[in-house]
Order: structure tokens, then C-alpha cells, then sequence
């Protein structure tokens, strides 16, 4: 299995563009997805309104994270859960990891989680000879596949039918087969098994609610509804950002997070848990625990711009409706969570040094933004990540500081660039000499391989003509023209 | 933890003051959505029939608790029933009394039990048109294994607890307060499904694959 990282980008990016198969997933991914969104989302009155409404409710709550968070782990408490505060991944890890050693938990069930992927909790568990098994299919697919998720929502979308059923004949023996029906009931049956021994389960969590203490989990599968119901013991692993003040406040995100991540319009569970149960006799868990985890988070609260990365429900839409992740999918961020979103959350959590080609990632054409049902500005917020790296003043813990390292030659080109454009006589002199040099190189108007006849322009500017073609400067300027009158008479 | 959210909070004053006057139509107040008045001129119970089946799950109406036994049993004779878990819902024990099957039924099925059983009957306490979701309250029946272990999951809701909205629901468990909700509250919206490969739909995976709603439109006592 080969590894990724987020240094290597450019590298990983450049890979994926080769790999067919790949490309042909992410063609399924971006019009299944992308249409049912599309329907999914006239299925209600104001959908403009319902994303203001959820941004407006985010925002009340970030700017005043410590009495929610406090609310919500106080009336957990109350309702017999117990509540852990994780200030990093080690932290989080080592809570998780203290609780099924002291409790003796030898089987371990595992419904999906990007809190719980963040922190590479089953390489912790794994490394204390633990064997957590993910229960949902993706996962597991991912799992028995030894890789890591390429999509928040559909975590093996990377994979084919063809290579699924491979894995399963090595893994788990059945006759290879192409019916998806036939390995869904497979990843059914064998699971089962691990379900009737598990003596502990560990979840992720959608939403918190401040004013009851109740944690949401939403899926499709059941297998959440089994993990959180079925072992002695339910962890809950959750990012501090997962607050919201009111039950109430459920209408609205249940509206808009099944309709932007899988074009439903609700997905087939919700389970909403309050604390522990209240009789030996009830079902569920004997003990309830939430890690409440910070691992950088609150870093972003520092900042307006950066703090509305905290409003992120993980629906996945900005990473189907990005024309970057549609060609090179999610293994090529190197980052747990990739695409638009990814972009800029991982430089906050992991430190900019280890992910500053992220947020270059990106076209700025906005589509991301014009998906994401909390309105978060993310071009916004990957141009203010880009001017952290070009000036130095980068987020991120002590060690993670200090200016990122560029090119001097591109240092001194843009500030050569702002010294001629902000003087005028400079500026009309550099486009006079353009004119006169651009005239060996020019067809029709344009620079390049297209319309003009030359393949590519010397490095640097070389790197923009090798895939498109350069305007040329026009033969006169618009202030010629208006100084000579514009019909050119006077 | 709480002391590292708010210094980084206070941090970001200043920077919020210039923020807010350069996103000042962000903060529009926003509005707040209205109940969706299209699909409302049907009933409440027709709506939920029809978001129901377009989740591929069955939504069948009787009149009375007698009528809905009698479809229970045709269910269990379809599937050729062996084994059942239900709840100890009180409508539950109503309809199941007219039930006369020779099959095992469980009201307290053990987790091994739970894997055998071959479905699970359950009431539920509300309903949402607008989506056709059963919301089922743990503290108003045992409920959570027996709607998600069993293949076939037949669900028991007397009409009038059928709500336009998941928001009327949401509301309405809102006013229970915190010391009355149930330790676990469960919506269902259709069978178990997953598009985990290559995005093609499979019924079934973890949860029941077939999910029968019976609405009681009457109340017989």
C-alpha cells in the first residue's frame, strides 16, 4: 500500500490523474451524488433560508462554545453518562484505550467516525493488540483493504465491485461474485458474528445537544444502532464543534445534512441518546462515555474566518461538487478529511507546515461554497490560509510555527509585479515592451499551443501556456483609446 | 479545555468587530423557515404512506387493531415465521392477542434469541409525514433491538400520532423536558440500506430489509 501524504501532493495528484479506474468512480460519485442533491434539495420550502438558519444557529454557538459545551457535558452527566475531555489525539486515544483496558473489552465494534479516523484510533488500539472491527461496509471494505477513506460520506468509493468482491474471496472466502447483493449480505452475515461478542462499542457523533445532553448519530446501515446498543459499553468519540443549543435546532440540520451528503431526504436512522439507561432492565449500554475532543480545534475560534471551519457538519458536497476532487478523489490530499473542506481544516488541525500545499489546491471557482449547506466561505478561508503561508503568521501549535519556505525567485518575481503595477510610468513602459516582444510569439491574439503557434512560453510563464493558451496584450490599451476619444477620431 | 476555547475566543474580538461590518448582509437575521405547505392538503397519513414507499418501505392501513392483527399474521405466514421478538408495548400486546400463530413469540428475547428471531414487532409513539418516519421512545416500549435485529420489521402506529413534520415532533419531544426524554429516542425512515459500493443501492445490510408500517385509522376499545 503505497503512502500519501499531504507533502506530496503535487506528486499524489499527479498519480491519480492516471488512474482510470479511479476517474471512472469519481464520474459515478459526482453525477449519482451530484443529481440527487440537485432533486433532494426542492424538496423543501426555502432551502436558502434553512442554510442561513443552520449558519445563524453555528455561529451563536462557536462564539459561545464554553457555556454550550459546558450545558451539554453537564446534563449528559445528569442523564448517568460520563464525559472525558481530550485536549489532543494522544489524549483522546489514551481515554478510549484506558476505558477497554480497565473494563477488560477484548471485542471491540466500530460504527463510522471522522473524529475517531482523525485521531487514527484503531492504529492506537491496534498498536495495545487490540482489534477494532469497522462496521460499516465502507469502512470494513477499507479495513480488510488495510487503506484509509478517499470520501467522508462513502469511504471506499475508490474501490470497484470487481476489487470488493476480490477482497472478500481472500479475506473472508466466498466465491468471487459481481452482485452487489451477495457481498452486502456477506458484510451482513460475518459482521453479525462480531456484533453477538462485542463487549464494547465505539461511535462518532453528528450533533450534540447543549440543553438536554443528547447525542445524535445518523446512518443508513443499523450498524450504529447495534454499536450503541448492543456491547456493555458505548464510547462516543466527539469533536467539540458538534454542539447545537436546542433539540428543536435538529429540524433544520436533519433537513439539510441527509439532502447535501446523499441527496436523501433523511436517512434511514437517527438514534438520539441521552446519557445511560434508566433501569438494569432497559435495553442499551450498562455505561455511556463522550470524549469530547478540542485536537486543534479551538485554535480556530481565534479568527472569524477560521472559526467558521467549525461550523463543518461532514456532509461531503463540497468534495462531489469540487472540480479538484472530482479528478484526483480523496487518497491524494494525503489528509484524513480531503476535498474543498479538507483543504482547509487540515492545515488547522495537523499545522500548516505539513499540509501547505492544501489549500493552493483549489481553482477559487466557488462551488464549494455555493453547496455547503452552513454557508461556509471556503474560498474565503483558503485565501486567508494562503496569506498565513506567504506571510509567516501561520496557525498552529509552537512547533508547528515559522514561515512556510518559498521560492525566492517567486518571491522577488511578485514583488518585482507590485513594484511596475503600482507605477504608472513603469506599467505603460513594461506593456509598450510586452507589445514589441510578444509580436514572435503571437497568433490571432493569443500565446500558445491552441491559437498560437509556439508549444510553450520559457519557464516560468511556461507552466501556465503547456495546458492553456495566454491572451496577448492588446494592440491599444483602453486608456489610449479614451485619451484619444474612444472612436479613435479625435 | 474550556480555558483554551475562551482565550481563543477573546482573541478573536478585535478581529470580529471589523469582520461583522464587512459581512453585514451575513448576519441578516435570518428567516426562519416556514412548515412546507405543498404535500399539506393531503392527510397526514396519506403523506406518510407516500414518503414511505418511495424508501422502499410498505405502508398498509386497517381500520381497526383487529384488521391490523389480521395483517400481521398474513406477514408472518408470507415470510413462514418461526420465531418473533416484540415489544412490551401496550398495542403491541393488543393486536398480537388476536394474533393466532403457531410460532414462538418473545417479548424479552436475549441477544442470541434476537439473531434467530425471524421479525420484530414494534409500536411506535410518533410519526412525520413529510419524510414517513417512525419515531420510537425507549422509555414508552423496548424497542431498540427488536425494530433492528429481526430481517422483517413490522411497526404498529395508530393514525392520529402521525404528525405532518419531524419538526412537530421534534417539538413535541422538546416539551418533555430534559428529565423526561427517553435515554434513547429511535427514528426509522424505511429499511436498512447502504450504496457503499460503487454507490449501487442494497436493502438490508445491518438493519431489517423489509419494514411494514401498519397505520390504525380507528380506535377500537
Amino acid at each position: 500500500m503505497d503512502h500519501q501524504t499531504t507533502e506530496t501532493f503535487d506528486q499524489n495528484a499527479r498519480e491519480a490523474l492516471t488512474d482510470e479506474q479511479l476517474r471512472a468512480a469519481l464520474r459515478n460519485l459526482v453525477t449519482t451524488f451530484g443529481e440527487r442533491r440537485k432533486v433532494a434539495i426542492t424538496t423543501v420550502d426555502d432551502w436558502e433560508g434553512l442554510r442561513e438558519r443552520a449558519r445563524a444557529i453555528k455561529d451563536e454557538t462557536l462564539t459561545h462554545l464554553d457555556k454550550y459545551l459546558e450545558e451539554f457535558a453537564d446534563n449528559a452527566e445528569r442523564a448517568g453518562a460520563r464525559v472525558h475531555w481530550a485536549r489532543d489525539a494522544r489524549e483522546a486515544c489514551a481515554i478510549v484505550l484506558k476505558l477497554l483496558r480497565e473494563r477488560a473489552c477484548e471485542h471491540i465494534v466500530k460504527s463510522k467516525s471522522m473524529a475517531t479516523e482523525e485521531i487514527h484510533l484503531n492504529a492506537a488500539l491496534e498498536a495495545e493488540g487490540l482489534a477494532p472491527v469497522e462496521t460499516d461496509l465502507g469502512e470494513w471494505i477499507i479495513q480488510l483493504a488495510h487503506e484509509t477513506p478517499s470520501h467522508i460520506v462513502v469511504p471506499a468509493i475508490h474501490k470497484s465491485k470487481k476489487q470488493i468482491a476480490e477482497l472478500f474471496a481472500e479475506k473472508v472466502g466466498i466465491e468471487p461474485t459481481d452482485d452487489v447483493a451477495v457481498l452486502t449480505s456477506t458484510a451482513r452475515r460475518v459482521l453479525r458474528q462480531c456484533f453477538a461478542e462485542a463487549d464494547a462499542g465505539i461511535s462518532g457523533v453528528n450533533f450534540g445537544v447543549a440543553e438536554t445532553g443528547t447525542f445524535l448519530i445518523l446512518e443508513n446501515e443499523g450498524n450504529a444502532r447495534l454499536t450503541t446498543s448492543m456491547p456493555k459499553i458505548h464510547i462516543a468519540v466527539m469533536g467539540i464543534e458538534k454542539i447545537i443549543p436546542r433539540l428543536v435546532d435538529l429540524d433544520v440540520f436533519l433537513k439539510l445534512l441527509p439532502r447535501s451528503g446523499t441527496g436523501q431526504r433523511l436517512t434511514s436512522y437517527q438514534s438520539l441518546i441521552t446519557g445511560v439507561k434508566k433501569s438494569v432492565d432497559d435495553e442499551g449500554p450498562e455505561e455511556v462515555h463522550i470524549v469530547l475532543m478540542d485536537n486543534g480545534r479551538s485554535r480556530m475560534l481565534s479568527h472569524p474566518v477560521t472559526r467558521q471551519s467549525l461550523a463543518c457538519i461532514r456532509c461531503g458536497a463540497c468534495l462531489n461538487a469540487c472540480p479538484v476532487y472530482q479528478q484526483i478523489g480523496g487518497h491524494a490530499y494525503g489528509s484524513v478529511y480531503p476535498g474543498p473542506i479538507g483543504a482547509v481544516i487540515t492545515p488547522q488541525l495537523a499545522g500548516i507546515k505539513k499540509a501547505a500545499q492544501l489549500p493552493y489546491a483549489s481553482s477559487l471557482c466557488g462551488a464549494c461554497r455555493e453547496v455547503c449547506p452552513v454557508k461556509i466561505d471556503i474560498p474565503e478561508l483558503l485565501l486567508h490560509l494562503r496569506a498565513e503561508i506567504a506571510e509567516g503568521t501561520t496557525v498552529g501549535t509552537a512547533d508547528q510555527k515559522g514561515p512556510v519556505k518559498r521560492k525566492l525567485s517567486e518571491q522577488m518575481a511578485f514583488r518585482l509585479y507590485a513594484f511596475l503595477w503600482s507605477h504608472p510610468s513603469l506599467y505603460n513602459l513594461g506593456t509598450r515592451v510586452a507589445r514589441l516582444m510578444q509580436r514572435t510569439v503571437m497568433r490571432n491574439g493569443h500565446i500558445g499551443r491552441v491559437s498560437g503557434f509556439v508549444s510553450k512560453l520559457a519557464p516560468p510563464l511556461g507552466a501556465w501556456t503547456a495546458s492553456r493558451d495566454m491572451r496577448a496584450v492588446a494592440p491599444r490599451s483602453f486608456r489610449e483609446k479614451w485619451r484619444d476619444g474612444l472612436s479613435g477620431r479625435r | 479545555m474550556l480555558s483554551a476555547i475562551r482565550e481563543h475566543l477573546a482573541a478573536s474580538m478585535p478581529f470580529d468587530a471589523v469582520h461583522d461590518e464587512h459581512h453585514a448582509e451575513h448576519k441578516a437575521n435570518p428567516r426562519i423557515s416556514s412548515a412546507v405547505a405543498d404535500e399539506q392538503s393531503a392527510s397526514p397519513t396519506e403523506r406518510f404512506r407516500n414518503a414511505l414507499e418511495a424508501v422502499a418501505g410498505h405502508c398498509l392501513m386497517v381500520n381497526d387493531e383487529r384488521a391490523a392483527a389480521d395483517l400481521v399474521l398474513e406477514i408472518l405466514g408470507k415470510i413462514n415465521a418461526r420465531r418473533i421478538a416484540v415489544s412490551d408495548s401496550l398495542l403491541v400486546k393488543r393486536v398480537m392477542s388476536h394474533v393466532k400463530l403457531d410460532a414462538e413469540i418473545l417479548v424479552d428475547a436475549s441477544k442470541s434469541e434476537l439473531f434467530d428471531c425471524d421479525a420484530g414487532i414494534t409500536s411506535a409513539q410518533w410519526g412525520a409525514a413529510e419524510t414517513g418516519t417512525l419515531v420510537l421512545e425507549a422509555d414508552a416500549e423496548r424497542h431498540r433491538l427488536a425494530s433492528l435485529v429481526p430481517p422483517v420489521h413490522i411497526a404498529l402506529i395508530e393514525a392520529d400520532k402521525i404528525r405532518q413534520t419531524l419538526g412537530e415532533v421534534l417539538e413535541s419531544l422538546s416539551e418533555q423536558g430534559r428529565d423526561r426524554l427517553s435515554r434513547t429516542v429511535t427514528f426509522i425512515t424505511g429499511p436498512s440500506r447502504t450504496s457503499d459500493i460503487e454507490l449501487t443501492l442494497a436493502i438490508g445490510v445491518h438493519g431489517p430489509g423489509e419494514l411494514f408500517v401498519i397505520i390504525i385509522e380507528g380506535r377500537d376499545k
